[in-house]
């Protein structure tokens, strides 16, 4: 890639360089030619030294003034002739290069080629991000400097100006690309053996097929998310053995479903998110008959899961463009409306949802359902996170932010798997074991618990791993004990035990901990710091195992 | 015909030429050499590199290799000559052959750059 730069510099240079060396040379041979007069008056004729020294500082404008002896008349005509030779000449290849360091190709070689270096240098893990956008710019924020690292890719200057501008830290590098090239994916790294993968999250089902057939063919080890919504892209990507592809319209049908049918998975699902873990009537989905307005890719997956929960529903099939065209508004609420509305049932419904494409649209039809209905539970889709406070304004019950919802599932993906598993698996459980789970975790932890991942080796929890390593026997039990008074119980709790392939969700406290074995566990900060302290220092761990 | 061709071609077998008028001749004698044909020499041989810049396949590469080691070996003998003639104000034997001789090898290099320009144009099918 260097090499570029250096064969475009060189290709513009070669006309200056003709001009200098031209125009240098007819003058020393000029001023060699003609004769001149030293100082005692002797005829002489100035050697190539002379004559190259002195051409030398006059083309350049320097000028040290007449030497060795002072000119006679015939060089002096000559002198006045080739100054303005040489010095057009010189000024023309300084011209050039200015120009060529402006270059508009120059530049952009050598921004990739910083690029290039940039991603080279990267000595972390780091994911290939396609596309700059809110969503991205909430998973970098997130992940924060001690996970992975990034590279952008977006083909929108502004864009790409944008993120440099965000002084992001660690840096993130980024460039101007179609991120369909596979040059510039091989630039940004994807063969790299610190690639993790690649993410994709474009609203255009099919152009996140294009960019995940590609990576595919690109490198096989690569992990790739793709956001996908339409079944016809998520059956390809099935085919193509993508393990995580993101579907926010999936992910809305499901949190639906389980806030019917199972309060407590969905608010231990809330809580993975980062809500707290607290179970207030206002947040939960009514029991009833629910209006869907709205059957494009959102409608249909709520029907689903509306469908699997059993509740009475009726679709209204409203389309932000056609009602534009037809209205020639997407302000929701005349008379004929309003007569829509109440023939749908809207005053014996006890949730409606809003899920076109249009935001507007979605909030002035909850509104009028609202005045309607004044007990009736609306829910919004909200495609943009620019018009959040004025949903919030709105009183709406419940507002699905797709992009937010992306960002939060696509993080937890990255940086917190286990808590990832975590959900998974507890969507299989049945209601009442979340609703013992979360009792444990409230009573034990407190309303807000917070989570962290840990895996034992000798980096992350130095003398559990020495004493896995010399054979002891130890028990979650066993960690789990305040290192003040190893009689009292430490308030954490063990969520998941990862060991290679097989998955324990709320392991029991009697299982064997082995070396490389992966927790996810909930406590408080102070207590997660307690829990680091006993697993990595000797005499804590001796302590709280209880043999002096 | 090729413009360029042409033009590139001049110059890289004048270089050759220029140095080789200059080269001839006995080593130790400065009359057989003339100054005008070593600057003569020098001028069309940088502009023969200019002509090889920017060139970017395998044997544009070796070109202008052949090309800048003719220039620093030409470009040596005339520092040589004035270095010997203005600081030293010795002008031996040893300079002299010290002139000649850089040239020689300049002219080596010349040779085989325009023995690879013409190997190149008789490869190419027109």
């Amino acid at each position: 890639m260097n090499n570029q730069i250096f064969w475009i510099v060189l290709k513009r240079l070669r006309a200056p360089f003709i001009v200098i060396i031209i125009t240098f040379s007819i003058s020393i041979l000029g001023l060699i030619l003609i004769g001149g007069i030293d100082d005692q008056g002797r005829p002489y004729q100035m050697s190539f030294f002379d004559a190259f020294y002195f051409v030398s500082y006059m083309a350049t404008t320097i000028g040290f003034g007449e030497a060795p002896y002072t000119f006679t008349y015939p060089q002096r005509m000559w002198v006045s002739g080739i100054i303005y030779m040489t010095v057009i000449g010189w000024f023309y290849a300084i011209g050039s290069i200015v120009t060529l360091i402006q270059d508009e190709s120059l530049r952009k070689e050598i921004s990739r080629n910083r690029f290039r270096k940039q991603v080279l240098s990267l000595g972390e893990s780091f994911y290939i991000m396609l596309g700059y956008n809110g969503v991205i710019k909430d998973i970098i924020n997130r992940v924060g400097i001690h996970d992975y690292r990034f590279v952008v890719l977006d083909k929108n200057e502004s864009k790409i100006d944008e993120l440099t501008l965000e002084n992001f830290y660690p840096h993130v590098p980024a460039i101007v690309a179609d991120v369909t090239n596979q040059r510039m994916l091989k630039m940004a790294g994807i063969h790299q053996k610190n690639c993790v993968g690649v993410i994709s999250l474009f609203k255009d089902d099919t152009k996140n097929t294009q960019i995940a057939t590609i990576c595919k063919l690109l490198n096989k080890k690569i992990d790739i998310i793709v956001k996908g919504s339409s079944p016809r892209h998520l059956e390809h990507f099935k085919s193509m053995g993508l393990k995580h592809v993101q579907d926010p319209f999936d992910i809305v049908s499901k949190r639906i479903y389980y806030s019917i049918t199972a309060p407590h998975i969905w608010l231990l699902e809330m809580w993975a998110y980062g809500h707290s873990l607290n179970l207030r009537n206002r947040d939960q989905f009514p029991h009833g008959r629910y209006i869907v307005c709205g059957y494009g890719r959102m409608g249909k997956a709520i029907e689903q899961g509306l469908k699997k929960a059993g509740v009475e529903y009726i679709m209204y099939d409203i389309e932000a463009k056609t009602y534009e065209k037809q209205n020639n508004t997407t302000i929701f609420g005349d008379i004929k409306d309003k007569e829509k509305l109440l023939e749908l049932g809207v005053k014996s419904s006890d949730c409606i949802i809003a899920a076109t494409k249009d935001d507007l649209l979605n909030l002035t039809l909850l509104n009028k359902a609202k005045k309607l209905n004044p007990k009736i539970f609306t829910v919004a889709r909200e495609n943009s996170l620019e018009e959040l406070t004025m949903f919030q304004a709105a009183k709406i019950n419940k507002i699905y932010v797709l992009e937010k919802i992306l960002a939060e599932s696509t993080y937890n993906y990255i940086s917190k798997p286990l808590l990832d598993t975590f959900i998974l698996q507890m969507r299989k459980k049945d209601e009442e074991w979340a609703k013992v789970i979360v009792n444990m975790l409230s009573e034990v932890i407190g309303m807000s618990p917070d989570y962290f991942e840990i895996k034992i080796n000798l980096e992350n929890a130095y003398a559990l791993s020495l004493a896995l390593q010399e054979g002891k026997e130890i028990t979650l039990a066993q960690l789990r004990r305040s290192r003040e008074n190893r009689e009292e119980l430490l308030p954490i709790v063990f969520l998941l035990l990862k060991r290679d392939d097989e998955i324990f969700i709320i392991p029991d406290s009697q299982i064997f901990l082995k070396l490389d074995d992966q927790l996810l566990i909930a406590a408080n900060d102070e207590y997660k710091n307690d829990f680091e302290y006993i697993v990595n220092n000797l005499y804590e761990l001796k302590y709280v195992l209880g043999n002096e | 015909m090729n413009m360029h061709k042409i033009i590139s071609g001049f110059f890289f077998i004048l270089a050759m030429t220029l140095n080789f008028g200059f080269f001839y001749g006995n080593p130790e004698v400065l009359i057989d050499h003339s100054a005008y044909e070593l600057f003569a020499a020098i001028v069309v041989n940088l502009v023969a590199t200019v002509f090889k810049l920017g060139d970017k396949t395998q044997l544009g590469a070796v070109l202008l290799a052949t090309s800048l080691v003719a220039d620093i070996q030409l470009i040596a003998s005339a520092t040589v000559w004035a270095f010997s003639l203005y600081v030293l104000d010795d002008f031996g034997a040893e300079a002299t052959t010290a002139i000649v001789s850089l040239s020689g090898g300049a002219l080596l290099a010349n040779i085989v750059s325009v023995i690879l320009f013409i190997s190149d144009t008789v490869k190419s099918k027109r």
